[in-house]
């Protein structure tokens, strides 16, 4: 027997750890769990929820995806993070690092990125299918940027999950630390965005990770498009995403790097400037579409 | 590939946890073949091991592994981390992995990024274990001993250089023991291992050279032989315990085998083991534990 060199590639090494993790969180229950969930009740919505004229209310439902999904990703990411570290002794005398395992982690990401695609692209084509109300098509009134922006809103939430629940495996070690995690995601975006809804400061709600921008069905029957630049936000999700990634890589001392931290900085940079576009461009107020006769409820 | 000279050094190695001293002051060189590493619980093997495997960092003295210094740079721990294969002493598993998943887990960490070749190699080293079979069966349905197997096949991925194994026969039976020794044994060929155990007969039946640790320093370092030669005329069969024997007990053939003290009136001389062997060596630290029966 006489020792055996394996070619030596960092990128390969990452596409081939990166394909396990991601098969990994494919395969996860508490994922699978999560779609299963988001997928039954969007179509136990089209089965059920119609309004007084048979028409379906489907267009508020991007949301399901991101919370069903999104929010079971946290968890099965965290647990993905934690689970290699039982063997941590003899992983960590392997010559990769902690910050490429973490890395590879980030294609965790994309298996529920994917779900949250076909769930919108389902909504979006069974909406197409089974007719909405004219208004509600975000009122018509939005470019298609903007529309597509809304929509890609879900599986980039999805991916967020993903790298969150990376974050909290890497930082978080105590039992329940993913699900106090998803708890305070949930409350942080309802509390820092729902007193500013109805506010002509609408748009400074869009720093909390999943902000919403139609309110669905009012009491006069309206629909409310609340204000900022989605498109603008979108790239604020994904850089926090990025910003996610970095900070689990950073629990690693060997990556804090004079590198590393500018690129740490950088990306902060750009979500502070994400988010600023958001707030200062794109509609920069609330916009209310035409009532829906059939969805008047006082 | 030929292995450098002195594979392994360490010198005037110690490593302290708080105010305990796990190794103080070790001198220890060797290379290609298989070297095994005795001593009672706390005498500080599990520290040498992690050191070896460059787990951890000694506090004092050098280490040198495959001719490099693992402390200096990134570069040369992860070139030595390269040509190791280790089994820590306590391994767990990811509970959603197979056999073959977690070992190709491994495998590419181990820079293995072929597919097609790491899948040959990690079919290799499950069938090195005796494993080829249960290679798609999640982990946690494994037995304790097939576990371990799992374990000793992603240290022995790529055929390493340096293999560093913690009690690496735990949990496995007589006939899988006899495989692992082949194994090994044939391992021993081309690498550097460094075996901890408590099993003194697979000391015997593979290591050439035998490291006997107490209480962080070492208390022998030679051949298995020479260890086994100091306790010729010490060991005996007799009819009665032994009254100030370190260890006796009646064997299956209804006679007494006394280890040490002196020998009653009708003893009869036997050929020590290397279990004797050692037991005389540790003597004084070990009574507490070994009463005599």
């Amino acid at each position: 027997m006489s020792p055996v060199s394996p070619p030596v590639s960092r990128i390969g090494g990452q596409r081939a750890m990166a394909a396990i993790e991601a098969r990994r969180m494919a395969r996860h229950p508490v994922f699978l769990l999560g779609v299963a969930l988001g997928f039954g009740v969007l179509g136990l919505y089209f089965v059920l929820v119609t309004d007084e004229t048979g028409v379906r209310v489907v267009l508020t439902l991007p949301l399901l995806g991101a919370f069903y999904i999104g929010l079971t990703t946290v968890i099965a990411a965290a647990l993905l993070t934690r689970s290699t570290e039982v063997a941590d002794e003899a992983v960590a005398t392997a010559p990769g690092t902690e910050a490429g395992r973490t890395l590879a982690l980030a294609a965790a990401g994309v298996p529920p990125f994917v779900a949250g695609l076909v769930f919108t692209v389902s909504l979006v084509v069974a909406a197409q299918i089974v007719g909405v109300a004219p208004q509600e098509w975000w009122f018509g009134t939005l470019p298609d940027w903007q529309v597509w922006s809304i929509v890609l809103m879900c599986p980039v939430a999805c991916l967020d999950g993903a790298l969150l629940g990376v974050l909290t495996g890497r930082w978080l070690r105590f039992r329940g630390a993913s699900a106090i995690v998803v708890v305070a995601l949930v409350a942080i975006t309802l509390l820092g965005q729902a007193p500013l809804l109805e506010t002509g400061s609408s748009e400074w709600r869009l720093w909390v990770p999943w902000a919403i921008f139609s309110t669905g069905d009012n009491a006069d029957g309206t629909q409310t498009l609340i204000a900022g630049n989605p498109a603008a936000y979108l790239g604020y999700l994904l850089a926090l995403g990025v910003l996610a990634i970095l900070g689990a890589m950073w629990h690693d001392p060997t990556v804090r790097t004079p590198r590393f931290r500018a690129v740490v900085a950088a990306v902060a940079l750009a979500a502070l400037a994400l988010f600023a576009l958001a707030v200062t461009t794109g509609n920069h107020d609330n916009r209310f579409s035409d009532p829906i006769p059939s969805r008047v409820t006082s | 590939m030929s292995v450098p000279t002195s594979t392994v050094s360490l010198t005037g190695v110690g490593k302290r946890y708080g105010r305990t001293v796990a190794l103080a002051d070790v001198d220890l060189t060797f290379d290609r073949g298989v070297t095994g590493l005795l001593g009672p619980n706390g005498a500080g093997k599990t520290t040498l091991l992690r050191i070896v495997a460059t787990s951890i960092a000694a506090e004092s003295g050098e280490v040198r592994l495959l001719g490099r210094d693992p402390h200096r740079s990134h570069g040369e721990v992860t070139a030595v981390r390269r040509q190791l294969g280790y089994l820590p002493q306590e391994l767990g598993y990811p509970s959603d992995m197979t056999a073959f998943g977690f070992v190709e887990y491994v495998a590419v960490l181990k820079e293995w990024n072929d597919r097609e070749d790491r899948a040959r190699e990690v079919r290799r080293v499950l069938g090195v274990v005796g494993l080829a079979d249960q290679a798609t069966v999640r982990i946690s349905k494994l037995s304790g001993g097939q576990r371990r197997r799992v374990g000793l096949a992603q240290a022995l991925i790529g055929n390493p250089q340096l293999v560093v194994l913690d009690e690496p026969t735990t949990g496995l039976d007589p006939a899988q023991r006899a495989d692992l020794r082949r194994a090994l044994s044939e391992l021993g060929n081309s690498s550097a291992v460094l075996l901890s155990t408590h099993q003194t007969e697979d000391v015997a039946a593979l290591c050439e050279r035998v490291v006997v640790l107490a209480g962080g320093t070492i208390r022998f370092d030679g051949a298995v032989t020479d260890l086994v030669a100091t306790a010729v005329g010490r060991v005996w069969l007799a009819d009665e315990p032994g009254e100030d024997a370190l260890v006796s007990w009646r064997t299956g053939t209804g006679r007494h085998r006394v280890v040490g003290g002196t020998p009653a009136p009708g003893a009869d001389l036997a050929e020590p083991t290397l279990e004797d062997a050692y037991l005389l060596m540790l003597g004084p630290d070990l009574r507490p534990a070994h009463a005599t029966s």
